[in-house]
């Protein structure tokens, strides 16, 4: 590859109008139990980018994900070794509290996930459990974040309706919609669009170019194409360790690495 | 730096498709080098049956470009192919339509043959011995580069263009000196510089054809270089 793993690929300032060292994953590796399904992680991603996780099932990209917002530590027996950092600061700092860190890094899931009440209910949830009573405020959160997801427009007469009456494509960009509610830095995306239909996906890799604006975004997706459409970054992962990293232009015309370009093009995995 | 691929698609059909379109672009070249070399012996030996041979076997080639069109458009929006995939269809539509021009050249040539046989034979008609032999030589390596994805030879080839530009200034200055001194001639020496022109094109097409071999082999863009 043409960079070490620990420095952002060849970024220019025009590249990355945001913070180049935003997140740092440094020596990480992590086990469930006796089995490592990490190997040395290094890499660094700047804030308000897409950067895509690819590589076979199994390969680790979904594990280190969820190491983010520390989602691992829910499976027992599980641990990890070395570092990640946000703004420079460890995201296992004993000052850091997981359900904060959680508010600041959202997370959209493969199978869509709204809870069974109201679409307003959905989005306002996180706020109401946050403390927020302000009814202008969360009839404001509701609007700015249908809005931010490309779905006020279809659901705005029906608000009070359940979330379980809105087509798949609608109901994963309301869990989008209800990610960003409590107005995160980061979005994690595990494969958000493996369960929908093309139209739904394009809606959905649309928003994810949207929210890029505003949000750093880290998406899991076994879609090459996808990854190619809607990252500015890709990293590929094979067998636990990260093989290559780099522009998303560079990884989809040009690969360094042997085994990114076997895989891209579809010669194993 | 660059990578190839080094094992099949897990989609057989994906490597069918591949292996087809550079099948077709293989037959494509080889069915050009049969023609430029008809047409050639046609203005040697003084031979129109080679020249229409020639010139009437240039609608196959015609159709083979079209095919290979349509083949390249056929696994790229089947397969959506990236990295080497991609630069591989890419290069083979890239190179179908330079083939294809080499071979409107070779017909172009047996065209003014044809005129140049029927006029009594002239010896500078040898002048053209040796840019033959370099125009053909360099299509010839031009269809080996892209059968080898020899990128080594494709870069040589950028070369042998300059050369083959030089023989071709020279034979024109003679030409015209030739149709100052024997204008008896005149109509045979302009056939000759016609064909000179016409040589000197299919360096210029194998240059390209190069050129897209090296893309294709090393993700290299080396068009443009040196100018």
């Amino acid at each position: 590859m043409s960079e070490s793993p620990t420095s952002p690929p060849m970024l220019t300032d025009d590249f990355a109008p945001g913070e180049v060292n935003f997140m740092k994953v440094e020596d990480f590796n992590f086990f469930y139990g006796k089995k490592q399904a990490l190997h040395g992680i290094n890499l660094t991603i700047p804030s308000r980018k897409v950067t895509a996780f690819i590589g076979p099932s199994g390969c680790g990209k979904s594990t280190l994900l969820r190491n983010f917002n520390r989602m691992n530590e829910l499976i027992p027996g599980t641990r990890h070794e070395g570092d990640i950092t946000i703004h420079g600061t460890s995201i296992y700092d004993p000052s850091v509290e997981v359900i904060a860190l959680r508010r600041r890094i959202g997370m959209v899931f493969q199978k869509s996930n709204p809870f069974p009440m109201s679409i307003y209910g959905n989005i306002v949830y996180p706020l109401r459990i946050a403390g927020e009573r302000d009814r202008d405020v969360l009839d404001g959160a509701v609007e700015r974040c249908l809005r931010s997801a490309a779905l006020w427009e279809e659901v705005k007469d029906r608000l009070h309706e359940s979330a379980l009456s809105l087509s798949g494509g609608q109901m994963q960009r309301l869990c989008i919609a209800r990610a960003i509610a409590s107005r995160p830095e980061i979005l994690l995306m595990d494969e958000p669009c493996s369960a929908l239909d093309p139209i739904a996906t394009a809606k959905v890799e649309e928003l994810i170019i949207e929210l890029r604006k505003d949000f750093t975004i880290l998406i899991v997706t076994h879609n090459m194409h996808q990854a190619s459409r809607v990252s500015d970054l890709t990293a590929f992962f094979y067998l636990g360790s990260l093989v290559e990293y780099d522009i998303t232009q560079k990884i989809f015309t040009n690969p360094s690495s042997q085994q990114t370009e076997d895989y891209i093009t579809g010669r194993f995995g | 730096m660059h990578t190839e691929p080094s094992r099949p698609h897990t989609l057989t059909n994906f490597t069918a498709s591949l292996d087809h379109l550079r099948g077709s672009v293989l037959m494509m070249s080889s069915l050009t080098q049969r023609n430029l070399k008809n047409s050639i012996r046609g203005l040697m030996d003084r031979d129109d049956d080679w020249c229409n041979n020639s010139i009437a076997d240039d609608e196959e080639i015609d159709l083979l470009e079209m095919q290979i069109d349509r083949e390249g458009i056929d696994v790229m929006s089947r397969f959506q192919p990236v990295a080497s995939d991609l630069r591989e269809v890419i290069s083979s539509i890239k190179i179908g339509a330079n083939i294809e021009r080499v071979a409107d050249q070779a017909v172009n040539i047996a065209r003014r043959a044809r005129k140049i046989n029927e006029h009594p034979e002239v010896p500078e008609l040898h002048f053209l011995d040796e840019l033959v032999k370099m125009a053909v030589s360099m299509f010839d390596d031009a269809v080996r580069s892209f059968a080898e994805r020899n990128a080594h030879l494709a870069v040589e080839l950028k070369a042998r263009d300059k050369e083959l530009d030089r023989l071709n200034r020279e034979l024109t200055d003679k030409m015209i000196q030739r149709m100052q001194d024997d204008s008896a001639n005149l109509p045979t020496y302009l056939n000759l510089i016609f064909v000179s022109r016409c040589l000197e094109r299919i360096g210029d097409h194998a240059a390209n054809m190069a050129e897209d071999v090296v893309f294709a082999v090393r993700a290299e863009d080396i068009r443009h270089l040196g100018k």
